[in-house]
């Protein structure tokens, strides 16, 4: 206690007083808090208390949004939880650039409704992104099912601004497009789980609105998957230009459509004409037996709204008992995962929703159960990934399980490099200890 | 841009020719490279580069060592001379660079310092002279040797000739065939030794001169046979200037600069008189096109006169193509696949004409060749003297061969000879013809069935 | 151990000739030598001590190896096709030349990629699956030559990277030998976000400082349905980049957006492609839109009313697939072609935002008065992009360093409004002081660490990309000298 109260004034020397707070929970079943939290709204106090943790060997652990508490890191409290919250707003937009910076405690959706006025987005489609901030999205390196047309944060970050456990300050990438000057340095921090610096503030390329939007939703019977494949296959191998061309199981689909069926969501972006015939494209295309339902305009983006609340969110208490499994695999074997995720809730009492890209590889599973059912299922898609060549990661998991699974799986052969890169920023592991790759 | 008058007062320390270890007369010319900025877009044009992967071996790698030598970096010694004589003169890479830098130009040019320098000497010498000087410019030798298998079993090239059966590439073998054209033992240039002008059939357009060449008239005369019927056919007096020799091309490129000046200045005398200069073989025609070169530092007297002679000079496909030629009613039924000869292609920019031609033959289906401007590897001499590489290119340039054609057709000589060794070692089954050979026996089929139409008629 | 064939005292040039296979596979004599001295950036040169061509990975390690055993520095080179000096031997380094490992390993056009070994060249990828309707995006101007390999070193970019991204968006897996010669494979099946710090991130662009790319996996793309180009003449350069901005704005985002100046288009007419454009224009702009035929048309549309609007001279769309191949040639060329115009020219890579291309383009009008020299403008104007080329003779005494200063001072102007250094090639030797434009010491630091823990001896292409901590001056020197010395 005496320790937590030390800590507590020399923060405040470092910071005022009513940004520092003590945590009032007793326990934090996700992990990852703090004895003391700050909530810094200068770059100044950022790099103040994180010169004064480095010194002083007291461990910090970052939060956004707090929606990625539950993603990786064994510990249940650092020393200090440095909030980014309050840390928010638009730091430059050029609308003719299009570019933007932002501070990094900003929301994904602050951020879109900011550029809403200006017909412009970041062409990215986040999970919770509500309240995940941009600093979250970029340090777990978020996509979504649009990934397929737009790519993933790594894809829409140029510039990064960010503190080294020291205090330094240091910029990479630039407020441009194209940079090749030095080494890509961004690459480095995004999705590197806060463990090399704290990103302050993120500049990222924009795309203009598309002028019109639809999805088409292609239902299929259960036994129909190698269907679903060779139809998938055939459509990505046209001319027509989906953005997104990713799978539900059944029962995210029966959540989000009721449609208890494999369903195919297959959306367009562009001027209204383009999007309609390739509609049309699609219609033409559907095997029979398939159900098919367009969602135009309004209706498709309250579909993604609400596609982008699925995830399991670390503020919330009920995900206290669920788990999330992100899965990269070569592209069409993504049929086979979502397939398994579908068949978990006949081997474990779990239940499983499921979504995968068809077009970019990466499949999400949102599991709930019992503690034991939950690690059993994990490591059967685990399993599952490594025997198509790919891999599994846990992206939320209450902190007892992390304890007990490798989240982020077995150490690369190269770990020697990334662990000569956290030694040469972060030699005294000031920053989210443990919360990365073999314990980074 | 740079003052020419201001450079030649204070020379800057790149250019002293004191540092330049070119000693001999006709340097390289130091434009030429100047405007070579290293960008690379020749390499994938090389054909030695693309075997190699060496960048002694591609146009810009060998154009900064001829320009190294000017700077004094390196000396004029064996290991110069391997790139600059390993380099096939295809001019692929003019057609390439983005700034016209004459990178054949440059290699004659360095070739020119070479030999100078460092007379031949070994087997490639021996092969050399033998061709060069102990040939080509010897009209009579040339017939005496009575056609090509002598000559090539001469040259020590017995044993590709045994595997070739070169017979495939000979026009006897058309006239067997179709039994049409009419047979052909003598050269032009003596068959038509009295006749100082073969007429044009009808109403004349115009005059020209034809280059029976030195090789074409005795391989190929059927050839030049073949040019001059297309000629007088579609209106033209053709002369064929007894004083005439060898072009020259094949001692350039060997480096022999004063042979090649010889035999240049004779030639620009025989053909003094003549208002167009036609050529059947696009080295030839490529060569007199650049007779200037030759005399840019050494007998610069004959500098302009040279100019005015190459202007003169055309290949027969674009002036038939120019002038208009008439399209023949009889049908060739054949696939036929055409080959850019590299000194028409990148050294002329011929390239449509010839196509053009073909496809005005009734019956003829013209089947694209991928990269039908690649070296076929012969190169002049170049199959002779560098016969590893000149394979490893021919190897290449035959995979681009469509499989379902009937003949392959081309525009020059050597390219024949080389591309029928290529038909004969892959196996292929293809005749290799000239383009105006299949131009003629078009006119040569038209004639006959009309006689028989006559002929039943007047029954 | 004397290796068959190979004339010199040098123990080493033996002990890499072994490994590589004998004497076809390695250079030494100084006559062959000097045709590496330089890449495509030519004002740097200096001898490499061998080259040797390996034909695999493991030969590749192998050479690495024998380097780091013998303490020999060396580095790698693709096509040599490079702008900024990235290839050249500044220490008399042992050149490792991967245009020899040139075969399309695989192509899987399911899930869209292919993998290739280094030395393959980049418009030949496109060439081998155009006919099943798909395409490698980044189209560096030099793709007729340049390598893959290379690409990844310097994270080309190219035309249609406004719309598509640079060379680092496409590359889904690396396998790469390590300063010491370990081998490692990044992105593990071509499956993209492996967990772990994004090493194919850091690689690709790391301009051969970190390790020798040996294997690549690439993504692919599906050839889009239509394409359709414009070109717009303008009678000043500010109307032309106000469109540029127009269009953009407009909400269009066109698969490639060039312009070029007056100067420019003198060179590209004066040389080997030349395609008519009139010779008193400010500038021109080449606008590609490519997606859905049925949307194109109402964006040309949109385009046209926009150049309309910012009086455009001339605009039209081209007529033919032939026409439109004959603009792309011209722009692609467009750097070789000032050879046509001048003995020499200097190309600058510098970025700018957008909005800042009028004050930019004239800041460099003004350097061009105050050295004396002219400077043309080819850029790609989507995504800022600009490259000025410095025209200049080098055999007129002072002009070289003239038209160093000019280069520098235009990059400094693109510094100066938020911009940066280098867009698509690369730092090198040509732009390390030029670093410190837009990098602080502690941010050059931050690179050089990780240079370190990848490079720890710094054998590997040492001298390139970062400013010497302190020793700006010399190095500045050090440039001069190696200027009058040619």
């Amino acid at each position: 206690m005496l320790l937590a109260e030390n800590l507590l004034e020399e923060l405040k020397t470092i910071i005022p007083q009513e940004r520092i707070k003590e945590k009032d929970r007793k326990s934090d079943p996700l992990g990852n808090s703090g004895k003391i939290t700050v909530l810094p709204v200068t770059e100044e106090e950022i790099s103040a208390v994180l010169a004064y943790a480095n010194e002083q060997g007291k461990k910090i652990v970052i939060e956004g949004g707090g929606t990625k508490r539950g993603f990786g890191g064994v510990e249940e409290e650092g020393d200090i939880l440095l909030s980014m919250a309050e840390f928010k707003g638009v730091v430059e937009h050029t609308a003719g650039d299009m570019t933007l910076t932002v501070k990094a405690g900003t929301t994904f959706n602050e951020l879109q409704d900011f550029l809403l006025d200006y017909e412009q987005q970041i062409s990215l489609d986040p999970p919770l992104r509500e309240q995940a901030t941009i600093g979250g999205i970029v340090s777990a390196n978020e996509s979504g099912p649009k990934r397929l047309g737009y790519g993933s944060s790594r894809d829409a970050v140029i510039g990064l601004r960010m503190i080294y456990p020291d205090g330094t300050i240091i910029r990479a990438g630039g407020k441009v497009v194209k940079n090749v000057a030095g080494y890509d340095m961004n690459k480095l921090f995004i999705g590197a789980m806060g463990t090399l610096g704290v990103i302050t503030e993120v500049t990222v390329k924009l795309r203009p609105i598309a002028k019109y939007e639809s999805l088409i939703l292609l239902s299929f019977e259960e036994q129909d998957l190698e269907k679903i494949r060779a139809f998938s296959k055939e459509l990505l191998d046209s001319s027509i230009e989906p953005v997104v061309c990713e799978l539900l199981n059944p029962s995210l689909s029966k959540k989000l459509i009721g449609e208890e069926q494999y369903t195919l969501a297959v959306s367009f972006e562009d001027v209204e004409s383009s999007v309609h015939y390739q509609e049309e494209f699609v219609k033409k295309m559907k095997p029979d037996g398939a159900k098919l339902k367009l969602l135009s305009g309004m209706d498709a983006q309250d579909f993604w709204r609400i596609f982008s609340a699925i995830a399991p969110n670390g503020n919330e208490e009920e995900s206290f008992e669920e788990a999330a499994v992100k899965i990269g695999a070569v592209n069409l074997t993504i049929v086979d995962i979502i397939k398994e995720s579908r068949q978990l809730s006949s081997s474990f009492s779990v239940s499983a929703e499921a979504h995968g890209g068809l077009g970019h590889g990466i499949s999400s599973v949102y599991l709930k159960g019992e503690s034991k059912e939950l690690l059993k299922a994990i490591t059967h898609l685990r399993k599952t990934a490594e025997s198509l060549g790919g891999y599994a990661i846990v992206k939320h998991l209450p902190l007892a399980l992390r304890k007990e699974i490798e989240v982020w799986g077995k150490k690369p052969a190269y770990f020697f490099l990334l662990e000569g890169i956290k030694k040469k920023i972060d030699p005294k592991r000031t920053l989210n200890p443990k919360r990365y790759v073999g314990g980074l | 841009m740079v003052k020419q008058a201001e450079i030649k007062e204070n020379p800057p320390c790149t250019t002293q020719k004191s540092l330049s270890n070119y000693l001999w007369k006709d340097h390289p010319d130091e434009n030429k490279w100047a405007d070579c900025t290293h960008c690379g877009m020749c390499l994938e044009s090389c054909p030695t580069y693309e075997l190699t992967g060496q960048e002694q071996h591609s146009p810009r790698g060998r154009v900064h060592l001829i320009k190294s030598v000017a700077e004094g970096k390196i000396a004029v010694n064996e290991q110069f001379m391997d790139p600059v004589y390993t380099c096939l003169d295809c001019r692929a890479c003019t057609t390439a660079c983005p700034a016209n830098v004459d990178v054949g130009g440059l290699i004659e040019e360095a070739r020119g310092q070479i030999r100078q320098s460092m007379p031949l000497t070994g087997a490639k010498g021996a092969v050399s002279k033998l061709f060069l000087n102990g040939i080509f410019p010897h009209q009579n030798r040339l017939n005496s040797l009575g056609g090509a298998l002598k000559l090539y079993q001469k040259s020590g090239m017995q044993k590709v000739i045994r595997k070739s059966k070169l017979i495939n590439v000979m026009p006897k073998h058309l006239v067997e065939m179709e039994a049409i054209m009419p047979k052909v033992h003598m050269p032009v240039k003596k068959k038509y030794k009295n006749e100082s002008v073969i007429p044009a059939k009808g109403t004349p357009k115009g005059d020209v001169a034809l280059l029976t060449g030195c090789v074409m008239d005795v391989m190929f005369s059927d050839i030049n046979e073949a040019t001059i019927n297309v000629l007088t056919r579609n209106g033209s007096n053709v002369r064929i200037p007894q004083n005439q020799t060898c072009c020259g091309a094949l001692h350039v490129h060997a480096g022999d600069r004063d042979s090649g000046r010889k035999l240049a200045k004779q030639n620009i005398k025989a053909f003094s008189d003549a208002e167009k200069i036609i050529v059947n073989a696009a080295g030839c025609g490529c060569m007199m096109k650049e007779y200037a070169e030759l005399f840019r530092e050494v007998e610069p007297e004959w500098h302009d006169r040279a100019v005015a002679f190459s202007e003169k000079v055309e290949d027969v496909s674009k002036y038939l193509y120019d002038t208009g030629y008439e399209k023949p009613k009889a049908s060739i039924n054949k696939r036929i696949t055409y080959h850019d000869a590299c000194h028409l292609a990148h050294g002329q920019n011929v390239r449509e004409e010839p196509r053009d031609i073909l496809l005005k033959i009734p019956g003829v289906e013209m089947v694209h060749m991928p990269n039908a401007d690649r070296c076929c590897g012969s190169a002049g001499i170049y199959n002779i003297t560098n016969p590893e590489m000149a394979g490893e290119v021919l190897e290449s340039k035959m995979k681009n061969v469509p499989d379902d054609v009937d003949m392959i057709s081309m525009g020059n000589p050597g390219c024949m000879l080389q591309m029928a060794m290529g038909v004969q070692k892959y196996g292929r089954n293809q005749k290799i013809v000239h383009t105006v050979q299949l131009l003629d026996w078009a006119y040569q089929k038209e004639r006959a069935e009309e006689e028989e139409n006559h002929g039943s008629e007047g029954n | 151990m004397a290796v068959k064939g190979i004339k010199t005292k040098d123990k080493h040039i033996h002990g890499l000739a072994k490994l590589v296979g004998g004497q076809r596979a390695i250079l030494y004599h100084k006559e062959d030598l000097v045709a590496y001295d330089c890449d495509g950036f030519t004002i740097h040169k200096h001898l490499p001590r061998a080259v040797v061509f390996p034909k695999n990975t493991e030969e590749v390690a192998k050479c690495v190896k024998y380097c780091a055993t013998h303490n020999l520095p060396f580095l790698a080179r693709g096509a040599g096709t490079g702008l900024s000096g990235g290839a050249v031997p500044l220490h008399n380094e042992v050149i490792i030349s991967l245009v020899r490992m040139k075969n399309l390993i695989s192509v899987d056009l399911e899930n869209r990629r292919a993998v290739v070994e280094p030395g393959f060249v980049n418009l030949k990828l496109t060439n081998s699956i155009a006919d099943r309707g798909y395409y490698y995006a980044p189209d560096p101007s030099s793709q007729y030559c340049c390598t893959i390999g290379g690409n990844v070193a310097e994270n080309a970019g190219g035309a249609h990277c406004l719309k598509y991204g640079v060379t680092t968006n496409h590359i889904l897996g690396l396998e790469v030998v390590l300063p010491d010669g370990e081998i490692i494979e990044l992105g593990q099946n071509g499956i993209p976000d492996a967990p772990g710090y994004d090493l194919l991130g850091l690689m690709t662009g790391s301009e051969g400082t970190l390790g020798i790319v040996t294997k690549i996996t690439v993504r692919i793309l599906k050839n889009p349905e239509a394409k359709k180009t414009v070109l717009a003449y303008f009678d000043n350069v500010t109307d032309g980049s106000q469109a540029v901005s127009d269009i953009i704005s407009a909400g269009i985002v066109p698969a490639a957006l060039e312009m070029m100046d007056k100067t420019a288009i003198e060179g590209v007419e004066a040389a080997a492609f030349p395609v008519g454009h009139p010779k008193d224009i400010a500038a021109v702009l080449l606008i590609e839109v490519d997606g859905i035929a049925v949307g194109i048309d109402e964006q040309i549309t949109q385009i046209l009313d926009v150049c309309t609007a910012r009086n455009v001279r001339e605009v039209r769309a081209a007529k033919n697939e032939e026409e439109r191949a004959r603009w792309w040639a011209n722009r692609k060329t467009g750097f070789g072609a000032m050879g046509a115009i001048s003995p020499d020219y200097l190309v600058q890579d510098g970025v700018i935002p957008r909005s800042r291309l009028p004050e930019v383009l004239e800041r460099i009008e003004q350097i061009s008065e105050e050295t004396g020299l002219r400077i043309a403008n080819i850029f790609h104007a989507g995504d800022g992009n600009l490259h000025p080329l410095v025209l200049f003779d080098a055999r007129i005494p002072g002009q070289t360093e003239k038209a160093i200063e000019a280069g520098s001072a235009c990059l400094q102007a693109c510094a100066d409004v938020g911009g940066t250094i280098t867009g698509e090639h690369g730092v090198g030797i040509e732009k390390r002081e030029e670093m410190r434009f837009v990098f602080k010491d502690e941010e050059i630091i931050a690179q050089t660490n990780i240079r370190e823990v990848f490079n720890p001896g710094n054998l590997l292409n040492a001298g390139k990309l970062f400013p010497t901590p302190g020793r700006c001056g010399e190095v500045k020197k050090e440039m001069k000298e190696a200027l009058l010395a040619q």
